[in-house]
């Protein structure tokens, strides 16, 4: 019964997305007729899975991403929400999965680069199981206080005179490692508080239960634009154009850099021609109006680089992270 | 409050197309709810598509209609059928499926609409008056005032159904131990994960839920047809009498304003509220013994604070930007997405989107009040169908119910082995209800207890000296210790009627 019904409402739900397609971006339908070698790619529908639920960051870019597909190639491309452990359960039905282009999955750099920093090594995913077919977006976090501290950069934290608490948004994240960074490059006295997402570290620190918290920048903007919370920091390599005026903290002296990105695989092995297809189809969604809209609302920075440039930057991040981590002697898990 | 603005969202609402999409969307969630599993949250995710090519107030007003239509739907499999589709509606089934077997399903939902029609348009009424005040209130709750409010529920859940005070104590130590299953959320430890993926995140309420009710029951009535002929159920009076109504009304009110106030808590504010306003009806009753055999007001409490919790949670997320909860979350990615920041500049940037959205569910309340009548009667008759064939109907649901909520089959077979503890728990004399309620507010318990004590510096006096949590924690001692108490004070005096003690120890809330 149910079955059928989500079945209803998904065909529904394309059959407005195609309507809109033909409708609104018909100059796009062109790039699916360069079918020479390509063979029948996607002849079916195309599972993308999310290793996060319903809702945050990560879903919605692969919503975004999966109606930017359909409307390209065609073919009827559903989001399946597999949550759990940090999306590693995702990241294991992609890597099992035939490697025909059938089943394709935004990723999150964290689970590859800093989760294996906090979890037991047998239960690290590796890059190695997918073939990466390009980037997508990098999402950046901040560092902010309630404003009702007169605080206004990292040194301001250092000159406190307290032990200084920190809102993270759990074990493994970015959120913990920029925050635990920060605090030991800066040679603060502070302590994690770790929290079940985003949501209610943030509420947490607008309700001053917390001094600060390292955010995702789509997360707290609103309330830093509203005057509520103060951003002291955020960890680019430089400053995002969502808050120009907040400095990063190489500008402050302290040489931490952490961001989240995103990318597309598919399962190691996938043919060529198939994710030239896909990466095709990313492109013509990143031309599109209604993504750069998207991007900007939800305060993502595009990094629409190749698959081999988005290896290279994986490799690089999970080593240099490695380094910092063992250099500043910092623990993300007690298991790792 | 703006009256202007608040006049010209009502104009808003009444357009015939604001109308037809909000009649849409509380039809969608009512039905969505109805089932367990696919919830609000995944709903939205496929209709968002379908948002892109309508005006952004009509796409909202549609989408809040799904979430608290569903809040509608829900009722009715925990009633009919003992299958809580939510963590907020566990607790009705107590008394709603003890009235079902009595024959008075009709009058368990039809009140339960009643209530929900109440509880939500008195929540609404807080919103459109008191939303900023109630949002302040919600951020002075920190994780110590959580771990106070938890520990107290899990006092509550110890009072709650008919069996013995004992085994629910049994029952709900065995909650708050399933709770600890999972990657550790402060040190990334893996807790009784037995090295698999899967549990890392622990394990899912509903499925523990659909198993200890749906698919314990199930096992359970096969072995009960064995030994008697079946007799159909009888399915009498439809709608609630005057009687009901007039029996109900406390319990209504005070689950409304038990419901507004908590539901504005991020997080598990809307399990907290329904037990509440059950344990309170339990207590304040002359005949509490009733409660868990079919009591009226058992239903009508709960469902009329889940309603209303639902209603209250909208203030976060309208006032400062905060969802609090999954659909929530759902929603605020949806605002986004159709170019609407949620947040505190929400009511004067975009008055159209804030009041329009709160009228509008004065309108869609009524909408769903109305579709009840017809309904209840309609979904009573399930109850006429033989168990041969309802029996296997419903072990489907439960199993399509459970997959669907994280499209996975390693699910389906964890609520399998809980259907047979299900089972042998009522064979005998445990009831699930404490387990499962110790096993949702167990993590919260432990998780705000462990949060306080970093933020404390390790310090527990921490607990008392804050306003909030320290009321909250005498309260529970209070509560803890009145029978105690009464108890050891009625001793002395010479030997009082044997009766009265029983319901003392029957109404330790």
């Amino acid at each position: 019964m149910r079955v059928s019904k989500r079945k209803h409402l998904g065909t529904g739900a394309v059959a407005v997305a195609s309507a809109l397609a033909l409708t609104a971006c018909g100059g796009v339908e062109t790039s699916t007729g360069a079918g020479d070698g390509q063979g029948e790619y996607p002849s079916g529908t195309v599972e993308m899975y999310v290793g996060a639920s319903a809702g945050g960051s990560s879903d919605l870019i692969s919503r975004a991403i999966s109606k930017g597909l359909s409307d390209d190639l065609g073919a009827s491309f559903p989001v399946i929400n597999r949550e759990g452990a940090n999306g590693a359960l995702a990241a294991a039905e992609v890597a099992s999965a035939k490697a025909d282009g059938s089943v394709i999955s935004v990723q999150n750099a964290s689970l590859f680069v800093i989760t294996p920093l906090a979890v037991a090594a047998d239960q690290v995913t590796s890059i190695d199981d997918f073939d990466v077919v390009g980037g997508v977006s990098r999402d950046d976090y901040v560092l902010v206080t309630n404003s009702d501290n007169d605080w206004s950069s990292i040194a301001d934290l250092k000159g406190a005179g307290k032990k200084i608490t920190y809102g993270t948004t759990g074990v493994g994240t970015g959120a913990q490692l920029s925050c635990a960074l920060t605090y030991e490059v800066g040679e603060i006295d502070a302590e994690a508080v770790p929290f079940d997402g985003g949501a209610p570290a943030l509420t947490a620190l607008l309700g001053n239960q917390v001094d600060t918290a390292c955010l995702q920048v789509g997360e707290a903007i609103e309330n830093i634009e509203s005057g509520k919370l103060t951003a002291l920091s955020v960890f680019s390599p430089e400053r995002i154009d969502y808050l120009p005026e907040v400095p990063t903290a190489a500008e402050q002296g302290l040489d931490v850099e952490v961001y989240q990105y995103r990318f597309m695989t598919v399962p190691k092995g996938t043919p060529e021609d198939v994710q030239e297809t896909i990466l095709e189809g990313m492109k013509a969604t990143f031309e599109t109006e209604e993504y750069q809209k998207f991007n900007a609302q939800n305060s993502l920075t595009p990094m629409e680089l190749s698959g081999d440039e988005m290896l290279a930057q994986l490799e690089e991040d999970k080593q240099r992270y490695a380094d910092l981590v063992e250099e500043y002697g910092i623990e993300l898990g007690s298991a790792s | 409050m703006d009256v202007n603005a608040f006049l010209d969202g009502f104009s808003l609402v009444t357009q015939p197309q604001n109308l037809l999409y909000c009649l849409i969307g509380v039809l969608v969630g009512m039905l969505i709810g109805v089932l367990p599993g696919l919830g609000p949250a995944a709903t939205i995710a496929i209709l968002l598509p379908i948002t892109y090519s309508i005006d952004p107030v009509s796409a909202i007003i549609m989408l809040a209609g799904i979430y608290y239509g569903a809040q509608y739907g829900g009722t009715i499999t925990s009633v009919l059928l003992r299958l809580p589709g939510e963590a907020s509606s566990v607790v009705t089934v107590f008394d709603g499926f003890a009235l079902a077997k009595q024959g008075k399903a009709g009058t368990a939902l039809g009140i339960a609409a009643i209530g929900s029609f109440v509880g939500a348009t008195v929540s609404i009424i807080g919103l459109t008056l008191l939303a900023p005040v109630v949002a302040g209130f919600a951020l002075d709750f920190g994780p110590p005032e959580y771990a106070a409010l938890a520990l107290l529920g899990v006092l509550l859940v110890a009072t709650i159904g008919s069996g013995h005070m004992l085994k629910a104590l049994v029952a709900a130590a065995i909650g708050l131990l399933l709770a600890t299953v999972g990657r550790d959320s402060f040190t990334g430890a893996e807790r009784f994960t037995f090295g698999n993926l899967q549990l890392t995140d622990g394990i899912d309420f509903v499925v523990v839920a659909m198993g200890l009710f749906g698919v314990g029951e199930i096992l359970y009535n096969l072995e009960q047809r064995h030994g008697k002929p079946h007799v159909p159920a009888e399915v009498g009076n439809v709608w609630p009498s005057r009687a009901d109504i007039r029996q109900s009304s406390g319990a209504i009110g005070r689950g409304s304003v038990i419901g507004f106030v908590l539901g504005v808590l991020p997080g598990g504010g809307a399990v907290m509220s329904s037990l509440a306003a059950y344990a309170t009806e339990k207590r304040i009753s002359k005949n509490p013994e009733r409660f868990g055999r079919g009591a009226i007001e058992g239903v009508a409490a709960p469902e009329t604070a889940n309603n209303a919790a639902a209603t209250s949670s909208f203030i976060p997320l309208l006032t400062i930007g905060i969802p609090a909860n999954a659909s929530m979350a759902m929603l605020f990615g949806a605002l986004l997405i159709l170019g609407i920041n949620p947040g505190p500049q929400l009511v004067e940037e975009r008055p159209d989107v804030f009041w329009g959205v709160i009228n509008s569910m004065y309108i869609g309340n009524l909408i769903l009040l109305i579709l009840s009548i017809p309904l209840v009667g309609l979904f009573v008759r399930i109850l006429r169908v033989r168990p041969a064939i309802l029996a296997p109907i419903t072990a489907l649901i439960t199993i399509l119910g459970v997959y669907t909520i994280n499209n996975s089959t390693f699910d389906i077979f964890v609520m399998i082995v809980f259907g047979v503890i299900g089972y042998l728990m009522k064979k005998t004399g445990f009831e699930p209800g404490p387990l499962v309620l110790a096993f949702v507010l167990g993590s919260i318990v432990e998780a705000s207890t462990r949060r306080s004590l970093i933020i404390f510096d390790g310090d527990p006096t921490g607990f008392f000296t804050r306003p909030i949590s320290g009321t909250i924690l005498v309260l529970f001692i209070l509560v803890a210790l009145t029978p105690l108490a009464r108890k050891l004070l009625r001793r002395p005096a010479h030997g009082s009627a044997p009766t009265h003690d029983r319901h003392d120890a029957d109404a330790t809330v």
